[in-house]
């Protein structure tokens, strides 16, 4: 007979109802859901006709590219820039404290909120922006009604927004470097830029990756801006699989957009499961 | 009455042994001590006698009850732990009345029981700090005064003062032999420190190996240690254990004599030089280079004026010379 | 050194300025012009400031909306946050200290509701079904599974540092598995439930996607929906559409203001392996 445990698994309960009814159970089904042709009325099987259609209808297909091209463009413009202002801010500069409070404030502001005043502020005439730069004489773009820029205006936004998080993980792993290092490379003889390149930068490789995972993850699932600042357009041009999943779904086309959930966490199973295997196999053991 | 019996206790952790069928009485009112080194398997047994472990097999009673698959708190026990496990958020007060608070008993009764035993332990004017505004001392006053207020048939201590400096080991070395006395209770005590088992039990229990070694009373397993171990683990400075040659000549597989033991004197058949030499004060213990045996601990008193390199000759005391697996 | 150091900060600060801190000044100022004025989009200050009659006919603005939203965003906000603290330290309470197959189990749904995106469409066939869909405990329910990883990962940390001793000493006090949880190990998870309170909170609040899906009808408006439709409604009121912006802004804010060091202590968890 075996006697009770403190810590019985009924305590797991509560959680796993809710998160299998809610999360595991739609994602499950998400993916015979996929497989048909579903809309107010009726629900047939059509094999991979969705996802034949995906990759055929050029509005489509330019949301999956373009789903891509975003996640990419910020995680890469975050762990940069991150990067550089974590430096920055530890420093020892003046006024650090408020300028990491200034940084990372956008993070925890509503992205609808941001996205409409940066509409604002892109303006191609009347926009405090393309105001700005003909001050100096340059006629800037029209950011949100030009198809060849309004993917990376968006981009440029969320990088505002999100780049205070990238910074903040990295002062935290800037941290948790010991200053003996710096010393004993200064011994070594290597310059302030030296320093950066070999002693900074592989040292803080678990922050690297820990950024570069979630604005991975957050860029190929963002939703919410694009669509408070151009709903995918001009056209398609700023469609991402995000947006398309809720075009499909206003219009009706249920399967249609289930094949584009499901391929939404294909993308994001192909893209990071690789990456965390080699992010975590290249990590320097301390 | 508490009487703690176990028959035949075993223990496995997968695949793994660690507790190899133990049986064991301990009598009511006794001061047991389970001492070994560690990884004899004194912690996990225990914790299998206070219900937090399960036995593999086995049965344990307490006053002829099987407790074996009882919860802790139904075996009428309490426990001191190693890091005493106060709850940092709770008052003094509420640290010692947590479990009668539990068991819903009345307020007034609880702080009834609770001012009792702070009384005793002379925690009166602390009942209301926090785990973390207490010195060592009071932290472990604390959690003793946690196990007494159930008024349990069997206090259970495991290695309680191994976080305290070596003058306030002591010193609760001797308030816990006198809570004994006072109340009169069954104590199992786990320690790796040979010198608390000595100095406070009734009754030790050498474990090696998920084994016992040997069951005695202190002066029992000075002057009669069953097996070479519990020779070496008992007594400090530790015995000289020779085995190979010195042992055949001897006419046994081990051969013992402790540092205690060996006479400095002229007339003494072993020859030797001296290697190094500690000076305690009341003592002095010589570190020797002897021939036929190698090095050997002696000891002898504090007025010794013995220097390094000196010759000396030393004879064991008749009677207290110990061979082991004699064939 | 140390000239070189305050000229680098002068510049990153008025840099730092320019990027981060104008457009909440763009917001305040327009928030605070006439419509005829804040049509202009641009940084002059306002002719006439009108901060609190802008405010008052955002509140009044179609039937009191905003006051609605604000009502139905605290309540889900509230509600799911308190079943993502009891129950994700309760998991992440059982994941610390059992150690079974069942744990690797456990993990992987944790992480696989940390990355993989939410399959909607599925979802609201599912709400309907059990007639969850368009109502605010549904969203509350919905909102509490998506935060559940986030929390059971944070909670799962910190009670790693809460020594075992504690649970058994509990348990020889005659403490049943729910006292020993509720008693002793919730209790010592303060800071830790704080900053799983404040960062989700912010990021049920701040939600516009799921509501969108998961919650349409006006009854049920959230604060970031009322925020976009106004977008709509305000086209010749940019006043308005910034006085809600920055209504919208004020809530972080405020948690910032007070809860920096959980906020950073929440969302920098992990980064650093320990």
């Amino acid at each position: 007979m075996r006697r009770k445990t403190p810590y019985p698994y009924w305590f797991v309960a509560p959680a796993a109802i809710i998160f299998t009814v809610l999360f595991t159970i739609p994602t499950v089904t998400s993916l015979y859901f996929a497989l048909t042709r579903w809309d107010l009325f009726s629900q047939t099987f059509i094999g991979f006709d969705n996802f034949v259609q995906f990759f055929r209808e050029p509005g489509l297909t330019r949301g999956l590219i373009n789903t891509v091209i975003f996640a990419g463009l910020t995680s890469g413009l975050k762990t940069v820039l991150g990067l550089l202002l974590a430096v920055l801010l530890t420093a020892g500069i003046f006024a650090q404290g408020f300028l990491r409070a200034v940084v990372f404030f956008p993070v925890l502001v509503s992205t609808i909120g941001v996205g409409l005043t940066f509409t604002e502020l892109m303006h191609p005439t009347d926009g405090a922006i393309n105001m700005g730069l003909s001050f100096f004489g340059i006629d800037g773009p029209g950011w949100l009604t030009n198809p060849d820029l309004a993917l990376i205006s968006v981009a440029l936004v969320d990088v505002w927004r999100g780049v205070g998080l990238a910074t903040l993980i990295y002062i935290a792993g800037l941290a948790s470097i010991s200053p003996e290092y710096y010393e004993a490379a200064r011994m070594d003889g290597a310059t302030r830029l030296q320093q950066y390149w070999r002693v900074t930068v592989p040292l803080v490789r678990p922050a690297t990756t820990t950024v570069i995972l979630l604005s991975l993850i957050g860029g190929m699932r963002l939703f919410d801006l694009i669509w408070a600042m151009t709903r995918g357009g001009p056209g398609f041009s700023s469609d991402v699989l995000a947006s398309v999943i809720y075009k499909q779904y206003q219009a009706g086309f249920y399967g249609l957009s289930t094949a584009g959930n499901v391929i939404l966490f294909i993308l994001i199973g192909v893209l990071v499961m690789p990456l965390v295997y080699w992010l975590n196999r290249r990590e320097v053991d301390l | 009455m508490a009487r703690v019996e176990l028959h035949d206790i075993r223990k496995s952790f997968g695949k793994v042994e660690v507790i190899h069928g133990i049986d064991l009485t301990i009598e009511d009112g006794e001061f047991c001590v389970f001492v070994g080194p560690s990884g004899c398997g004194k912690s996990t047994l225990l914790r299998i006698i206070s219900g937090l472990e399960e036995q593999t097999s086995g049965r344990i009673e307490i006053d002829g009850r099987d407790v074996g698959n009882l919860e802790p708190v139904e075996r009428d026990i309490a426990m001191v732990f190693q890091s005493y496990a106060l709850y940092p958020h709770l008052t003094v007060g509420e640290n010692i009345g947590f479990g009668l608070s539990l068991a819903r008993k009345p307020k007034a009764e609880i702080a009834e029981a609770v001012n009792r035993v702070a009384e005793t332990l002379q925690l009166g004017h602390l009942l209301d700090r926090r785990p973390k505004e207490l010195s060592g001392g009071q932290r472990q006053r604390v959690a003793i005064g946690r196990a007494i207020v159930r008024d349990p048939k069997v206090f259970l201590f495991d290695e309680p003062l191994s976080n305290l400096d070596a003058a306030l080991r002591s010193q609760m070395r001797i308030e816990l032999t006198d809570l004994h006395a006072q109340l009169g209770s069954t104590m199992i005590y786990v320690t790796h420190d040979q010198v608390e088992a000595m100095t406070m039990a009734d009754k030790i229990v050498v474990l090696k190996d998920g084994a016992i070694e040997q069951v005695g009373t202190p002066m029992e397993l000075y002057d009669k240690p069953a097996t070479p171990f519990v020779a070496g683990f008992i007594g400090s400075p530790k015995m000289n254990l020779f085995d190979g040659d010195v042992a055949a000549q001897k006419g046994c597989e081990v051969y013992g004599i402790r540092p205690e033991h060996i006479r400095l004197t002229d007339d003494g058949d072993w020859h030797g030089r001296v290697r190094l030499v500690e000076r305690l004060g009341a003592d002095t213990i010589v570190h020797a280079e002897m021939e036929t045996f190698g090095p050997m601990i002696i000891r002898t008193d504090g007025q010794s004026e013995l220097r390094e390199g000196r010759e000396i000759r030393a004879a064991p005391m008749p009677e207290r010379e110990f061979r082991f697996g004699k064939s | 050194m140390k000239r070189r150091q305050y000229v680098i900060g002068i510049t990153a600060l008025a840099a730092t300025f320019v990027i981060f801190v104008l457009p909440f000044i763009f917001i305040l100022l327009n928030a605070s012009k006439t419509s005829q004025d804040s049509a202009a989009l641009d940084f002059s200050l306002p002719d006439r400031w009108v901060f609190f009659e802008n405010l008052i006919a955002v509140v009044q603005a179609r039937d009191y909306i905003l006051l609605l939203a604000y009502w139905n965003s605290t309540l889900i906000t509230v509600c799911s946050v308190a079943l993502m603290v009891i129950f994700g330290a309760m998991v992440g309470y059982i994941l610390q200290r059992r150690h079974s197959a069942w744990n690797k189990v456990i993990f992987g749904f944790v992480l696989a509701g940390l990355m993989i995106p939410p399959a909607v469409v599925p979802t609201i066939w599912l709400l309907q079904q059990i007639g969850l869909f368009k109502t605010i405990h549904g969203m509350i329910l919905i909102q509490c599974a998506y935060g559940l990883s986030f929390s059971v990962l944070l909670f799962r940390q910190f009670i790693g540092t809460i020594p075992r001793d504690l649970d058994e000493a509990a348990r020889i006090d005659g403490a049943s598995p729910l006292q020993i949880f509720f008693r002793v190990i919730l209790p010592l998870l303060k800071p830790v439930t704080v900053t799983v309170i404040v960062v989700q909170s912010i990021t049920v609040f701040n939600d516009f996607t799921h509501p969108l899906y998961y919650l349409p009808g006006r009854e049920n408006v959230t604060v970031q929906l009322t925020l976009y439709n106004f977008q709509s409604q305000f086209v010749s009121q940019m006043n308005l559409l910034f006085m809600n912006i920055l209504l919208v802004t004020i809530p972080p804010l405020i948690v910032f203001l007070f809860f920096n060091r959980q906020i950073v202590a929440g969302m920098t968890a992990g980064a650093v392996k320990g």
